[in-house]
């Protein structure tokens, strides 16, 4: 049930988002930018929600995959080489850590890129007097 | 020195990152910032053809960054990374030097170094990485940088700073939807196979269909990546940003976007479709053969009807892109042979094709082709260069150009793609057409006064920007006439890609340390 909320939440974010990139207005535009970038994030953290799975501990979940081909590093967890996420066999729910890396991450870089477009369409007000994409056509794509 | 070799894959990364900050740091002092930019883009240069040595006589290699086990981002130098990675190198080398002449003072020493720098590090990054989240990382860092590179200004004002504006915003609105949609494509895979690592998504994909439980939505997520790298690589229904861009953008910038930049978007779709989509590609080879077809098609035919002398290459590239993608879609062994001989043959010829019209366009004081004329006689220099790019991208015997084609063709030949052959053999012919009007526009008939026009100052031709020039041209015809070491490691590149399993035990049976 929470997911069917946050599912519909995104597509929702979604909409807006793609309906304000299509005004005439470069500020709604970068609004829905924002809008759908926000979107990206929730739905990336709602791949990691899990109940009791957690993806990149292979023998407790994941997807099943890992267990189907046996094909995993060959690595020492069992001797505490690496930080250990969780023990094997651990059960909790828990919910992926490396999303909220992830989601870090996208947000990092959303954030330079709309700091980048608004001094952008700053730049443009000043040299077209005008934030209306139809008045902006001196180029023909 | 022997950490030095062991470690060339996060050192062709770290490098341009650290050298970015460094620039920063030292904008008081242009001069050490041409001595150091100039010498460590050489030294790039040199340790990436190292490194492709490295992988031609060793074999596929796999640098762990940090010491994470399999939690780690690792990167992943094989023929096809560390061959780009060589291309990237060289033909950036070759801007650099040729913008310390054109760049304007004030823009090169204030943030020019350091742009350039991260885009270097951002397409080295993409090429080298093996984990699919670092590839959306890297080209966000490209994009950035590139998105501020078009809008610097150049010596005497060769383009209103409001065109740059405006096709800058196209292009970073456009490449944000796309790194959305590639965002979504990410997280879905990570959802569906629970890792990040290219490798191994490969391994639980294959063994997903094996078992026949591959997920629907894997053909949704592969449709996805093939939105993303054709918006990244300008095919047909996502160029509309690129005749903008390319030709706004200063004449070094343009000749590293069409050179390089666009060619992430092959790598990627070859890298993805190769190794992670391998059981699913089958459904999307007619779609990548109609797409490449109607980017020739509408690429060609809107080259014919340009004035302007940058535009007219900007839709040249829309077009040749095309023929790479065709070579892609065949998916042979001689179809990726020969869609890489021709990518690194356009990489090429089109660099030296944007280098010379910054060339023809100070001369001229003019971006009009119909206002030029006679400079076969006043630019002489200019001409014979332009001759030879344009030989090489219509593909006239003794170029590059030629042999990419060739091969191109006679691969589709020997696969059975008649229809698309005919249609990217007839668009060849315009290929022919548009550049050799140009070149009638430009250096033949009455010859025309150069100050008449005086859009903006001239400042002639330096060594520094006919050296870069020269090398390009002198590149073309060593391919043309001497293309069996081309051949030879597009082809072994080629096998390697075809044949993922050494890419997937380098990366998958490492201990870790």
């Amino acid at each position: 049930m929470n997911s069917t909320l946050l599912s519909l939440t995104i597509a929702i974010l979604f909409g807006i988002g793609t309906f304000l990139i299509l005004r005439r207005d470069i500020v709604r535009v970068i609004i829905g930018l924002g809008i759908m970038s926000h979107a990206v994030n929730l739905l990336i953290v709602s791949t990691g929600v899990f109940e009791g799975k957690v993806p990149i501990i292979t023998d407790d979940g994941g997807h099943g995959a890992a267990e189907a081909t046996g094909t995993v590093f060959t690595d020492t967890l069992s001797q505490g080489v690496l930080a250990p996420v969780l023990e094997a066999g651990h059960h909790v729910d828990f919910v992926d850590p490396l999303v909220q890396a992830l989601v870090l991450t996208a947000i990092v870089i959303s954030l330079a890129t709309t700091a980048f477009i608004l001094i952008l369409a700053y730049r443009i007000y000043e040299e077209y007097g005008t934030t209306d994409i139809r008045e902006l056509r001196r180029l023909w794509g | 020195m022997i950490a030095l070799e062991n470690h060339l894959p996060i050192i062709l990364i770290a490098t341009p990152i650290l050298m970015a900050s460094l620039m920063v740091l030292l904008r008081k002092q242009p001069g050490i910032q041409k001595v150091l930019s100039v010498s460590v883009s050489f030294i790039l240069a040199i340790l990436s053809v190292l490194l492709l040595l490295q992988v031609w006589s060793g074999g596929i290699q796999a640098y762990e960054v940090g010491e994470w086990g399999k939690y780690g981002i690792i990167l992943v130098a094989d023929l096809l990374s560390s061959g780009m990675v060589v291309l990237t190198s060289f033909v950036s080398f070759l801007a650099l030097i040729y913008s310390l002449d054109y760049i304007e003072e004030r823009s090169l020493s204030a943030s020019y170094y350091p742009l350039f720098s991260l885009l270097v590090a951002g397409l080295n990054g993409s090429f080298l990485t093996g984990d699919i989240f670092n590839l959306f990382v890297f080209f966000e860092i490209l994009l950035l940088s590139s998105c501020a590179l078009v809008v610097a200004n150049e010596k005497g004002g060769v383009t209103k700073s409001s065109d740059k504006m405006e096709a800058t915003f196209k292009y970073l609105v456009l490449n944000m939807v796309s790194s959305i949609v590639m965002l979504i494509a990410v997280a879905s895979l990570y959802a569906t196979t629970g890792t990040l690592n290219m490798a191994d998504i490969s391994v639980k994909l294959s063994a997903m269909s094996a078992a026949g439980t591959l997920p629907w939505h894997v053909f949704a997520i592969a449709l996805m990546f093939v939105v993303v790298f054709g918006n990244k690589a300008a095919i047909f229904p996502l160029h509309y940003w690129l005749p903008d861009v390319h030709p706004t953008a200063p004449s070094p910038i343009s000749a590293m976007l069409s050179g390089v930049l666009i060619k992430v978007g092959a790598y990627g779709m070859l890298r993805v479709f190769f190794l992670i989509f391998i059981d699913t590609l089958y459904i999307f080879k007619p779609v990548i053969i109609y797409l490449a077809l109607a980017t020739i098609v509408v690429g060609a035919i809107s080259a014919v009807a340009q004035t302007d002398v940058k535009r007219l290459l900007a839709y040249s590239s829309v077009s040749q892109i095309g023929y790479v993608f065709l070579g892609i879609g065949f998916g042979s062994v001689y179809g990726l042979t020969a869609a890489l001989v021709y990518l690194v043959n356009h990489a090429i010829a089109k660099s030296m094709l944007f280098l010379t019209s910054g060339g023809i366009i100070h001369h001229a004081g003019t971006r009009d082709m119909r206002k030029m004329g006679g400079m076969v006689d006043s630019a002489p220099f200019m001409s014979l260069v332009f001759l030879a790019g344009a030989m090489s991208i219509a593909g006239l015997p003794p170029t590059g150009g030629f042999i990419a084609k060739f091969q191109l063709f006679d691969a589709g030949i020997g696969e059975g793609y008649y229809f698309a052959i005919a249609i990217a053999l007839i668009f060849a012919i315009f290929t022919l057409f548009y550049m050799f009007r140009a070149m009638l526009l430009m250096f033949w008939g009455e010859k025309r006064d150069v100050a008449e026009h005086g859009e903006y100052s001239s400042h002639g031709t330096s060594p520094m920007i006919a050296l870069p020039i020269v090398v390009l041209a002198l590149m073309i015809f060593a391919f043309g006439i001497y293309a069996e070491p081309l051949i030879a490691l597009a082809e072994a590149t080629a096998n390697q890609i075809l044949d993922p399993q050494p890419y997937i035990d380098a990366v998958m049976t490492r201990v870790v340390r």
